[in-house]
C-alpha cells in the first residue's frame, strides 16, 4: 500500500510502502524501516471524503490519499471497524438511528426526565427545599407583594379551617404547612412555595369570602396548593428544566440557543399541567376525607373566570357582555396555546372535579 | 461531482504523485520562494449528516457519556477534510481524558447554577471564581486544541502564558462586576434609588465604548501565541481597526432598526390598526404588526448583524496575522456569508433542525476556503523541536459547557 510517511518532527514527507501481517504494521521506504505493533497504531476511519491518518505511538503518522484503496486494503488485511463507523456509513443505519433517535426522545421527555426527576428529588434534603423557598419568598416580598391589608384574625380563621380539614388525611400524607397572606397587584391568586409556605393573596381571600358560606371552597384551594407541597413539585420542575435544557441543548445547541429554548419550554409547559393535575387530585383527596364536595372548585373556577371578564371589559371600557370571550376560548383550546400553556384548559379542571363530586 | 470537488481532488492528487515519486526529495525547492499554500474543504453535508445523527443517539441513550467520542469523530472529520497546501489536518484528542475533563466542569457547572439559585452572596461568591479561572480554562483550552492538531505530522503549539491570559481576560469581567456589587448595595428593591438607572446607563456605555479595546486584547492573546514547528505567529492588527469594524457595524444596526421603524411608521397607518372601531379586532391587529416587526428586529440581528461581524472580523484578525514565514490572508465576503445564513437559517428552521449538519458543512467551506496562506520558508524544512505541552481537557470541556466560543 503506497503512503507517505511522516516522522512527527520533520515536515518533510517520505514515499513509504506499507505492509500488514498478523500483528505488526510494517512501513518501508528509503531509509525507513519501521515495525509497529498493530494494536498501538491508531487507525483511521472510514469516510467517503477525506484521506486517511493513521497516527503511530512516537508521533510519527503515514498519511493516505486514496481513502477507498486504504480501506480495501485493511478490510482485506482483516483489521476490523467499528460498528459506529459502520453506523455511520450506511443509510439504512442511519434511518434506524433517526427512528431511535425521535423514539428516545419521546421516551425521555414523557417518563425519563419526570421518573429521574422523581429519583433525584428523593434524595434530596428537604433542607434545600426550605432554602429555595426562603430565597423567593424574600425575593417576592422585595419585588412583587406587599404585606397583607385584612385583619388578622382572617389568617387565624383560615389556619383553624384549614388544619380541621386536614385532620381527617391519613397519617403522613399530608406535608408542613403554613399560611401567609399578602396583597397584590396579581389578583385572585394563591401558590405554595418550597419553605412549606402557602401565599394567598388578599384578593383571592376576598373573593372566596363573598361564596363560601363553610369555607369549603378556600380548603379546596389550599388543598391544592398542599398537593404540590406534597409532590414537591418545585424542585421537581426545577430538576426537569435542567434536564431539559440539557437535552435540547445537546440535540439543536450548537446551530443556536434560541432554538433550544422552544423545546424546553414546551416541555416544560407539559410538566407543569401534569403537576396541577396532581394538585387538583389531592384536592379531591382532602375535600373528601373532610366530607366536602368536590364540586365546590367548580364554584370557584366559575368566579376566577367572572374576574377575569370583569378585568378584560374595565380594560377595553365596553359596557356589557364583550365579545372577547368566544375568541379566548377558541385560542386557549388551540393547539399552539395548549403547547405552551402551564395549566390544564379550564374547562378539562372543571369537569375533573364534577366528576369527582359524583 | 461537481467542477469544485474534481479541482480539489486533483489538486490533492498532484500533491500525492509528487510526494511518492521516487524522486521525491531531490524535486522539492529548498530555497525560499515565496509561494501561496490553498486552504480546501473536502467535507460533505450529508457524510456529516450520517456522522452526526449516530452521534446525536449515542450520546442521547448514554446520557452524555458518549459525547467526548462525539467530539472527536466530529472534529476528526472537518480536520481530516481540511486541506492545507493539499495535506489534511490531524485531530488527537484522546476522548478518555475529554471525559474526565467534562465530568470536572459538569460538577462546577451544576454548583455554579445552584450556588445563585439559593443564595445571592453564594451566587456572587461562585461568579467571582469562576472569573478568576476563567483565563485559566481558556488557555488550558487553547493548548488543548493546538496540542491535538497536527499537519503533515507536525503538532501545533499554543504559547501563551497564564499571565498574558490573565491580563487578556479579566478587564472583560470589570462592568459586570461593578454591576453586581452595585445591585448588592441597594437598600431597597422596591424603590431603587436614582443613581442605579444612571449607573447601569454609565456601565452600559462605557461597555460599548471599551468593548473593542477588549476584544482586540482577547484576540492578540490567541494570535500571537500560535506556533507551529519554528514559526510563531505575529498579531499586528491595531486597536484602531477593531474600532472601525465596531464603528461600522453600529451604524449598520442602528440603520437596519431605522429601516424597520420606517416600514412600521407606513404599514401601521396604513393597516387602519390606529383607528379601527372594534375594540377587539383592534387589539389583535396591534399584536400581529408588534409580532411581526418584533420577528424582523430579531432578524435582522441574528442574519444581518452575525455575519456582517463573522466575515469582517476573520478578515481583518486572520490578515494580521503572520509569523516569519508564514503570512495569512483572509477575503471572506459579507454578501456570500450573509447568503448561506440566510438560506441555513430557513432550511434548518423548515427541516426541524435536521439540515444542520449541512449547514455546518457549508458555512466551514465558505469560511475556510476564503484563506489563504503565504509562505517564503520551504515547508519541508519545518522542524518541531519540543513536543507540545497537552494543557488541560477541562479547559476545553469548559469552553464548551460555558459557551464561551474561542473563535479559533
Amino acid at each position: 500500500m503506497p503512503a507517505v510517511y511522516f516522522d512527527g518532527v520533520h515536515a518533510k514527507g517520505h514515499a513509504v510502502q506499507l505492509y500488514l501481517d498478523a500483528t505488526t504494521l510494517h512501513v518501508q521506504g528509503k531509509g525507513i524501516d519501521r515495525a509497529e505493533s498493530l494494536r498501538t497504531v491508531q487507525w483511521p476511519e472510514r469516510t467517503r471524503h477525506g484521506m486517511r491518518i493513521a497516527h503511530l505511538v512516537d508521533g510519527g503518522s503515514v498519511h493516505c490519499v486514496d481513502g477507498a484503496a486504504w480501506d480495501d486494503w485493511s478490510r482485506n488485511a482483516g483489521l476490523g471497524e467499528s460498528w459506529v463507523v459502520r453506523l455511520q456509513q450506511s443509510w439504512r443505519g442511519v434511518l434506524a438511528c433517526i427512528a431511535l433517535l425521535v423514539l428516545s426522545i419521546v421516551v425521555l421527555q414523557q417518563w425519563g426526565v419526570p421518573l429521574a426527576a422523581r429519583a433525584v428529588v428523593a434524595v434530596t434534603p428537604r433542607t434545600l427545599d426550605v432554602a429555595l423557598g426562603d430565597a423567593a419568598q424574600t425575593w417576592i416580598d422585595q419585588n412583587l407583594m406587599q404585606p397583607s391589608t385584612l385583619p388578622p384574625q382572617q389568617l387565624q380563621h383560615m389556619r383553624d379551617a384549614f388544619t380541621q380539614a386536614v385532620a381527617a388525611m391519613p397519617a403522613g400524607s399530608v406535608p408542613h404547612w403554613d399560611l401567609a397572606l399578602r396583597s397584590s397587584k396579581l389578583g385572585p391568586n394563591a401558590f405554595a412555595l418550597p419553605n412549606g409556605n402557602i401565599i394567598v393573596t388578599d384578593d383571592m381571600v376576598n373573593m372566596v369570602n363573598m361564596v363560601d358560606a363553610d369555607d369549603a371552597v378556600l380548603v379546596g384551594v389550599l388543598a391544592h396548593e398542599l398537593g404540590h407541597l406534597q409532590h414537591r413539585h418545585s424542585m421537581r420542575m426545577l430538576v426537569q428544566m435542567t434536564a431539559l435544557g440539557a437535552i435540547a441543548s445537546l440535540v439543536v445547541g450548537d446551530f443556536s440557543s434560541l432554538l433550544a429554548s422552544v423545546p424546553v419550554l414546551m416541555g416544560q409547559a407539559s410538566y407543569s399541567r401534569q403537576a396541577e393535575q396532581e394538585a387538583d387530585a389531592m384536592a379531591v383527596a382532602v375535600l373528601r376525607s373532610a366530607r366536602l364536595s368536590p364540586a365546590v372548585m367548580v364554584t370557584m373556577f366559575e368566579k376566577l373566570a367572572d374576574w377575569r371578564n370583569r378585568k378584560k371589559s374595565a380594560a377595553a371600557a365596553s359596557p356589557s357582555e364583550d365579545p372577547a370571550r368566544p375568541q379566548t376560548a377558541k385560542e386557549e383550546s388551540s393547539w399552539l396555546g395548549i403547547a405552551f400553556a402551564s395549566h390544564p384548559p379550564d374547562a378539562e379542571r372543571v369537569r375533573f372535579f364534577q366528576e369527582a363530586a359524583r | 461531482m461537481t467542477d469544485e470537488t474534481l479541482r480539489r481532488a486533483d489538486e490533492v492528487g498532484k500533491w500525492a504523485d509528487a510526494v511518492q515519486s521516487p524522486d521525491f526529495a531531490e524535486t522539492q525547492p529548498t530555497q525560499s520562494q515565496p509561494h501561496s499554500l490553498d486552504i480546501a474543504f473536502t467535507g460533505s453535508g450529508s457524510e456529516y449528516f450520517r456522522i452526526w445523527i449516530v452521534n446525536l443517539l449515542l450520546t442521547l441513550v448514554t446520557l452524555g457519556i458518549y459525547y467526548p467520542w462525539a467530539k472527536v469523530r466530529r472534529l476528526r472529520y472537518f480536520h481530516g477534510n481540511t486541506l492545507v497546501d493539499g495535506a489534511p489536518l490531524g485531530y488527537h484528542a484522546d476522548p478518555k481524558k475529554m471525559l474526565k475533563g467534562y465530568i470536572l466542569v459538569s460538577v462546577m457547572l451544576a454548583l455554579y447554577s445552584a450556588a445563585g439559585r439559593f443564595d445571592p452572596v453564594a451566587g456572587l461568591v461562585a461568579f467571582v471564581i469562576v472569573m478568576l479561572i476563567w483565563p485559566a480554562l481558556l488557555k488550558s483550552s487553547m493548548q488543548f486544541r493546538l496540542a491535538n492538531t497536527s499537519w503533515r505530522g507536525l503538532r501545533f503549539r499554543f504559547t501563551g502564558n497564564l499571565q498574558g491570559a490573565y491580563q487578556a481576560l479579566l478587564p472583560l469581567f470589570v462592568p459586570a462586576l461593578i454591576f453586581i456589587a452595585a445591585m448588592a448595595a441597594i437598600p431597597d428593591r422596591k424603590s431603587p434609588p436614582a443613581w442605579i438607572g444612571f449607573l447601569i446607563m454609565g456601565i452600559s456605555l462605557a461597555i460599548m465604548v471599551v468593548f473593542p479595546w477588549l476584544f482586540k486584547r482577547l484576540k492578540a492573546y490567541q494570535h500571537q501565541n500560535y506556533a507551529l514547528a519554528s514559526q510563531t505567529t505575529r498579531f499586528e492588527a491595531t486597536t484602531g481597526m477593531f474600532y472601525k469594524v465596531y464603528a461600522k457595524l453600529f451604524g449598520m444596526s442602528i440603520a437596519g432598526i431605522g429601516l424597520i421603524g420606517f416600514v412600521a411608521a407606513i404599514v401601521i397607518p396604513m393597516s387602519g390598526a390606529m383607528h379601527g372601531q372594534a375594540d377587539q379586532g383592534k387589539t389583535m391587529k396591534m399584536v400581529a404588526i408588534g409580532v411581526v416587526f418584533g420577528m424582523a428586529y430579531l432578524l435582522t440581528v441574528f442574519v444581518l448583524i452575525k455575519p456582517y461581524i463573522t466575515a469582517r472580523m476573520q478578515n481583518m484578525v486572520w490578515s494580521n496575522t503572520q509569523s516569519d514565514g508564514l503570512r495569512f490572508y483572509s477575503a471572506l465576503k459579507f454578501r456570500s456569508l450573509l447568503w448561506l445564513s440566510l438560506k441555513n437559517w430557513f432550511l434548518v428552521v423548515l427541516t426541524l433542525g435536521l439540515y444542520w449538519p449541512f449547514a455546518a458543512i457549508a458555512r466551514t467551506r465558505l469560511q475556510l476556503q476564503a484563506v489563504s496562506i503565504e509562505a517564503n520558508v520551504s515547508l519541508d524544512t519545518l522542524v518541531n523541536q519540543a513536543r507540545s505541552k497537552e494543557g488541560e481537557a477541562a479547559g476545553d470541556a469548559a469552553g464548551d459547557l460555558f459557551g464561551l466560543d474561542i473563535g479559533f
